[in-house]
């Protein structure tokens, strides 16, 4: 790693950040409209036609957008298997941020579960 | 099985596993795309330029966007189903699937740390879904 260490640090914590708000864009888009059951293919389209009817959507294009295109820089700075360890901030910021943002409940069984596949994602990209 | 607003059903569960399966395929077209530019070295700007250009006629990168596309409709689907707090861990299982797909199709070998690796993303994805039922039980 020749490049300084605090920049790769906040460029990974800012893709974290945007994958975030792209993902919390989309599901608040989603609460606002409903898809009843039984699903059919008919009624997907109808959905993702209202969906992309959104701005909030757009929002979360160009988050994702943007978070691929920082993502891309710091692949080219810093080593993979260390970026992807780090890049497993999203699970705790996509957690925290479901539960004060979009108000669900996140219990104490979800947060272990959370911790478990960052541990996994670490050892994985470690190995 | 019933279907609630929130619950992790069955079907729920099969359609992550199907964004996941999509997700590596994705990642395996972009690989190959860029794989055809296996001679490319950077010395000047418009080399990326070529390097894209190259990449663009290669049909895996239609095909992984074509698989983006699909993926977006099924996850935006699944998302009117489930908690965000939720589908993002599930969706961890991709670590699980793509050293599975990179054995059969790019022989590679999976360690042991690896292997341990994928063991505790199960069990992390176990428990995001148990809390899920959890609660549909709770509202109940």
């Amino acid at each position: 790693m020749k490049q300084g260490l605090p920049v790769i640090l906040s460029l990974i914590v800012f893709t974290s950040l945007c994958d975030t708000i792209n993902q919390v864009f989309l599901k608040s888009a989603i609460n606002t409209l409903s898809l009843s059951s039984p699903v059919t293919v008919k009624k997907i389209i109808r959905f993702i036609v209202e969906l992309i009817k959104v701005p909030r959507v757009w929002g979360s294009f160009f988050f994702s957008i943007l978070s691929l295109s920082v993502w891309l820089v710091v692949l080219s700075k810093a080593d993979l298997n260390f970026a992807f360890s780090l890049d497993s901030m999203v699970y705790v910021f996509i957690a925290y941020a479901s539960q004060h943002i979009l108000k669900e409940k996140v219990c104490f069984k979800r947060w272990s579960g959370t911790i478990l596949v960052i541990m996994g994602i670490i050892l994985v990209t470690l190995s | 099985m019933k279907t609630f607003k929130k619950g992790l059903t069955l079907k729920v569960v099969l359609f992550i596993v199907f964004t996941d399966i999509l997700e590596t395929f994705v990642q395996f077209c972009f690989k190959k795309s860029t794989l055809t530019q296996s001679g490319f070295d950077v010395r000047a700007f418009s080399d990326i330029f070529s390097f894209l250009g190259g990449v663009m006629s290669s049909w895996f990168l239609w095909g992984a966007f074509l698989l983006v596309l699909l993926e977006f409709i099924i996850w935006a689907t699944l998302l009117s189903k489930i908690d965000l707090s939720v589908a993002v861990p599930a969706a961890s299982l991709s670590y699980v699937f793509v050293p599975i797909v990179s054995i059969i199709f790019l022989h590679e070998k999976i360690t042991l740390l690896r292997w341990s690796g994928i063991f505790f993303i199960l069990m992390g994805v176990i428990f995001v879904s148990m809390s899920s039922k959890e609660k549909q039980e709770h509202l109940e």
